[in-house]
This record gives C-alpha cells, sequence and structure tokens, in this order.
C-alpha cells in the first residue's frame, strides 16, 4: 500500500508546481503590472489595427442548442448500439432473450423520443 | 434476471410513456385531464401493488434490485406522493404557458425514480435512481420558464445538484476503492471489519454529503430556500415529499443495510448534523414573510426531525422515519393546495395575502390552520404521533449514549421555536385586521377532494395510528439492522 501510494509522488509535484506557477503569474502581475500610464484608449482591444465594433460574443439562434442536443441523444444511441452488435452473436447462444430483449426495449423509448421529437417539429428548421 | 420484481417500475415508466404520447394528440383545452388520467393510473398501480407478496426479499438485476418491505413501503407512499402532487399540479398547471403534458409525465418518471431508490441494493442503481429524480426535477423546478425567479431555482438547483452529484460520485468510487464491491450485501461483509480504513471513511462521508444534499440536511441545505421560494408550487410540494423521502429511503438502506458497523461509530456526527439541522431550520424561519420561503426552512427543519431517527440507529428510529415521513406528505400537500388556491390570482406570496382567509374562505383557512397545528406538532394530528415516536426512539437509545439527551432537548427547543411561525400564519389567517382587496376563491371538485383526504388521514394517522405503525415497523425489519 505504502509503495503504491509512493508511486504518485511525481503526480503531486506536478500539481505542486502547477498550482505554484499559476498563482504566482497572478501574484506577479499583481505586483508588476498596472503601474504604468493608462488610459482608455491604450485599454481597448488591439484588432490590428481597426477599433473594434460590435459585442465581443456574437448571438447566435437558440437552434444550434437543439441540434446540438438532438445530436448527443442520436450518439448516446449509437454508443449503445456498437457494443451491442459486438458481443450479440456471443451473446445470442445462452442469453437470447436478455440480448435482444433489452436492446428492444431501449429503442422503443428511444422511438417514443422520436415521435415526440417530430411531433413537437424539432427537425423543422424553418419554425 | 428476476425482471418481474420491478413490475410496478415498468408499469410507472410505460404510464409516463403513454401520457407523453397522449399529450401530443391532446388539444389544449383537455390537457389538465392528462394529469387527472395519470393519478388515476397511479391509484391502479397502487392497487396492483398489494398483489405483490414480499415474505421474502427478491433480488433482481444481479443483486442490484431488492423488493423487500421496506422497498415495498416506500414505492407506496411515492405513489400515493405523486398521486396527490398530480392532482395539485392539475389545479397549478393553468400557469404554465405551454407543456402542462410534459409536467406529468416528467413527474412520473422522477416517480420512477424515486420508486428505483427505494429498491436500490448497489451503489450504480443508487447513483442512477438518484440523477433521474434530480434531473427530472431540474426542469420541473424551472418550468415556469417565462419568470426569473423560477429560472433562478432551476439553476441553483442545476450547478447545487451537480455539485453534489459529483460529491456522491467520487465518494463512491473511493469506497469501491476500499472495498472492491459496489454491491450492499457485500459491502456490508467487507465493511465489518474496515472500520478504521481511511479511505472507506472518507468515501462514506461524501456519499453522506450527496444524500445530505437531497435531504436538505445541515450543512447541505442552502439551495433549499431559494429552490423552494422559486419553483412552481407543485413542484415545490413534490420537492419536500418526494425528492427528500428518496434521500432517507437511500440513506436508511446504506447506513443501515451496507455498512451498520461505520454507521454505528457515526452516531454523535448524525446526531450533530440533525441537532443543527433542526435549529437552523427553525431560526432561520421565524423572520420570514414569505410563506414558500417559510415552508422550505420548515422543510429542512422537518429533515432535522427526520435525521434524528437516523442518529438513533434502531429499528424504532427508522420505523418513526417512515411514518413521520407518511404524516407530513399528508400535511405539506395540503399547505400547498391551499395556496395554490389562495395565490392563484395575485401571484405574491407574502403571508399578509392570507389576511381574513376566514372570511373569504372558511374551508381553506381551516385546512391550512390544521396543517400548520400538524407541522407543529400539536396533539392529536399526524404531526405530533411522528414527532413523539421520533422522541421515544431517541430516547430509547439515551442508555448507550448520554449525548442523546441533549438532542431531546434540541429538538424540543425545536419544537418551541416552531410554534412562533407556525401560529403566526393562523393569526395572519384569523385575527389580521388588514384588509386586503381580495378575488372570489374558487375551489374545483379535484381540489376539494385532495383536500377533504388529506385532513382526513392527518387526523387519522394521529388518532389511530396502529395500522400504519404496524406497517412501519414490518418494513423496517427488513433492513436487516
Amino acid at each position: 500500500m505504502e509503495s503504491q501510494l509512493a508511486q504518485y509522488i511525481p503526480v503531486l509535484m506536478l500539481g505542486a508546481l502547477a498550482a505554484t506557477f499559476a498563482f504566482g503569474t497572478l501574484l506577479a502581475s499583481a505586483i508588476l503590472g498596472k503601474t504604468g500610464y493608462r488610459s482608455r484608449i491604450k485599454d481597448t482591444a488591439y484588432e490590428c489595427g481597426m477599433l473594434p465594433v460590435g459585442e465581443g460574443s456574437a448571438r447566435f439562434s437558440v437552434k444550434f442548442y437543439l441540434v446540438a442536443m438532438l445530436f448527443i441523444l442520436f450518439d448516446v444511441e449509437v454508443v449503445f448500439l456498437y457494443p451491442w452488435a459486438v458481443v450479440y452473436k456471443d451473446m445470442l447462444v445462452e442469453h437470447a432473450h436478455l440480448i435482444f430483449g433489452s436492446m428492444m426495449i431501449f429503442l422503443a423509448l428511444f422511438l417514443v423520443g422520436f415521435i415526440y421529437e417530430i411531433k413537437k417539429k424539432a427537425f423543422d428548421w424553418k419554425s | 434476471m428476476n425482471i418481474s420484481a420491478s413490475i410496478l417500475e415498468i408499469a410507472v415508466v410505460l404510464l409516463g410513456v403513454v401520457i407523453m404520447l397522449a399529450d401530443l394528440w391532446t388539444p389544449p383545452k383537455y390537457k389538465s385531464w392528462l394529469g387527472v388520467g395519470s393519478a388515476a393510473g397511479l391509484l391502479l398501480i397502487l392497487a396492483g401493488s398489494f398483489f405483490l407478496q414480499v415474505n421474502e426479499p427478491i433480488q433482481a438485476f444481479g443483486g442490484m434490485y431488492v423488493l423487500d418491505a421496506f422497498a415495498l413501503f416506500f414505492k407506496r407512499f411515492f405513489i400515493v406522493a405523486t398521486m396527490l402532487v398530480l392532482l395539485i399540479s392539475v389545479e397549478y398547471s393553468k400557469k404554465f404557458q405551454s407543456g402542462s403534458g410534459e409536467y406529468f409525465s416528467l413527474s412520473l418518471f422522477a416517480l420512477s425514480g424515486m420508486m428505483f431508490a427505494a429498491s436500490a441494493n448497489h451503489f450504480a442503481l443508487l447513483f442512477v435512481s438518484l440523477e433521474l429524480i434530480t434531473i427530472t426535477f431540474y426542469i420541473l423546478t424551472s418550468f415556469l420558464r417565462h419568470q426569473i425567479i423560477s429560472l433562478e431555482a432551476g439553476i441553483k438547483y442545476l450547478i447545487l445538484g451537480a455539485l453534489s452529484s459529483a460529491f456522491l460520485l467520487y465518494g463512491i468510487a473511493l469506497v469501491y476503492g476500499a472495498t472492491g464491491t459496489m454491491q450492499f450485501d457485500a459491502l456490508r461483509a467487507q465493511s465489518a471489519n474496515m472500520v478504521q480504513s481511511p479511505l472507506l471513511l472518507v468515501g462514506l462521508l461524501m456519499i453522506l454529503a450527496g444524500l445530505g444534499f437531497k435531504i436538505a440536511a445541515f450543512p447541505f441545505q442552502i439551495w433549499a430556500p431559494d429552490v423552494y421560494q422559486g419553483s412552481p408550487n407543485s413542484t415545490t410540494a413534490f420537492l419536500a415529499v418526494g425528492s427528500k423521502a428518496a434521500g432517507f429511503a437511500l440513506l436508511m438502506r446504506l447506513l443501515m443495510s451496507a455498512v451498520p458497523d461505520v454507521a454505528l461509530s457515526w452516531e454523535p456526527l448524525l446526531m450533530g448534523m440533525a441537532a443543527i439541522t433542526i435549529l437552523y431550520g427553525n431560526l432561520c424561519a421565524l423572520p420570514q414573510r414569505n410563506l414558500k420561503r417559510l415552508l422550505g426552512y420548515s422543510s429542512i427543519a422537518h429533515a432535522g426531525y427526520l435525521m434524528m431517527g437516523v442518529a438513533a440507529m434502531s429499528l424504532n428510529g427508522s420505523g418513526a422515519i417512515l411514518y413521520y415521513l407518511s404524516g407530513y406528505l399528508f400535511t405539506v400537500i395540503a399547505a400547498f393546495l391551499v395556496i395554490i388556491l389562495v395565490m392563484q390570482h395575485t401571484g405574491a406570496e407574502d403571508i399578509i395575502q392570507l389576511a381574513q382567509l376566514h372570511q373569504r374562505a372558511p374551508g381553506l383557512a381551516g385546512m391550512l390552520a390544521l396543517s400548520m397545528v400538524s407541522l407543529a406538532g400539536i396533539p392529536p394530528l399526524a404531526g405530533f404521533f411522528g414527532k413523539f415516536l421520533l422522541l421515544r426512539a431517541v430516547l430509547e437509545q439515551a442508555s448507550v449514549h448520554t449525548a442523546y439527551y441533549g438532542l431531546v432537548a434540541v429538538a424540543v427547543i425545536g419544537v418551541v421555536i416552531s410554534l412562533v411561525y407556525y401560529f403566526g400564519i393562523i393569526r395572519t389567517i384569523y385575527w389580521e385586521k388588514q384588509q386586503l382587496v381580495a378575488d372570489e376563491i374558487h375551489v374545483s371538485p379535484i381540489s376539494r377532494v385532495v383536500l377533504w383526504v388529506c385532513a382526513v388521514l392527518m387526523i387519522y394517522l394521529g388518532i389511530l395510528p396502529n395500522r400504519l405503525m404496524e406497517a412501519a415497523s414490518t418494513a423496517v425489519e427488513s433492513l436487516k439492522f
């Protein structure tokens, strides 16, 4: 047990180094920085000499969130389907009901979600 | 494989799916019937649960899931709780601008999580069922999505819920690292000779933190008042009875079935948590003027009383928890239904809105007064008998550990403090001079039925507690304590 834990000493050292670096930089910039002459113009972001225009973060349609969520749903389905397909043949010999039934239940629940999405017009980009 | 053991959960999930699909083809005018329909479905499932025989614990899914008397008691409790919550949310769902059908099916999915939690016999099922409850509650708390306060409640619940899940999961990982098992029966055998193992203790402490969040026990209670205040009223009631009871079911199963030896050495810790939770909840409730916030703090105090039963570490203590939760269920549902009815037009939630309620609606005024009296613990109502059982269970243990006397003293002080604010509400109802311009209060037949059921059961459980006490004591015997 002791020797096992001792293996983690380099990790601990790396962690300590990271913490020292992070907080040291913050401390150093607090001590050394912000002492020079400052003005509004000096504090503006430098964009190749162009004057910055508009907001820093652009707005985009909320539909992209919907797309992202739908993507995750279908992604998770595939995540389950791949390993299932890999072991299907081996498990079919002894646990035929288990391997087939559990995936059918999962897909049935998924189908319900699919119907829900269609009826809620989640795939309808224009509306 | 013994899938038939989880027949009740399967039925609830199917009901939820059917409601979700039916919602898609239901015109908006008839949506509230979906709520009534799901409550009726639950009534059938509840009736079906009495055909299950659990003389011997039935294990399923490789020992992950266990169906015993304890699990069955909690399953019935959750079904009744959800049924009542669904009925009061039918009343409340007029406030939702959209998606009242989803509200009902989400409540049913949360119920299935709670029912799985009651049967959890493995850390994986514990975690998954808890997440099923919590994730549905993230949506349920922020259901009034055009009100900033409801969104705030949802975000707070989401962030703190994620934090507590992280604690829980890390704790589970540490326990697995220490013992090499996640199954409770195996853990029981393993942990008996590992009481001193720091890895196991730290892991269990983190799990306690994660479950403490669910039941809003000190020092994990910070989220409760804000979330209770901001959520839709029916969700607040569901949080107070459903989510909290699920946390207690898991806590009792974990401490008493999985790691009894560690739990016994934790008695002082649990006592301390209970005592501080009682004092914190009651003292913070004193200055509150917002009714829902006040009930939020009072629910923290009640979590403290319930923690006393856990700290007692005895069969009587556990039985008292089951009894107390049942009484608390009907009391809280009645209180929130009255709040929904009285405040649905005004939108404000200040206690002063209740002024002269006995002239506007004597029935509702009496109902709210009755539930406040029961929450305060005045005989002959359910709240009194629950507190009596808890205190008796704690006093029985005082021969083991004299600190239990201190816990009883704190609990009594807490009850005395709570009288001030509970009776403050009653005083406002009957004796406040201020006259408000108030609308007429319309009570629908469904609400009338729910109120009657709650009132009758509150009084019944207070006067004739034997039936439920027997059920509770047979239920806790399967905890193998």
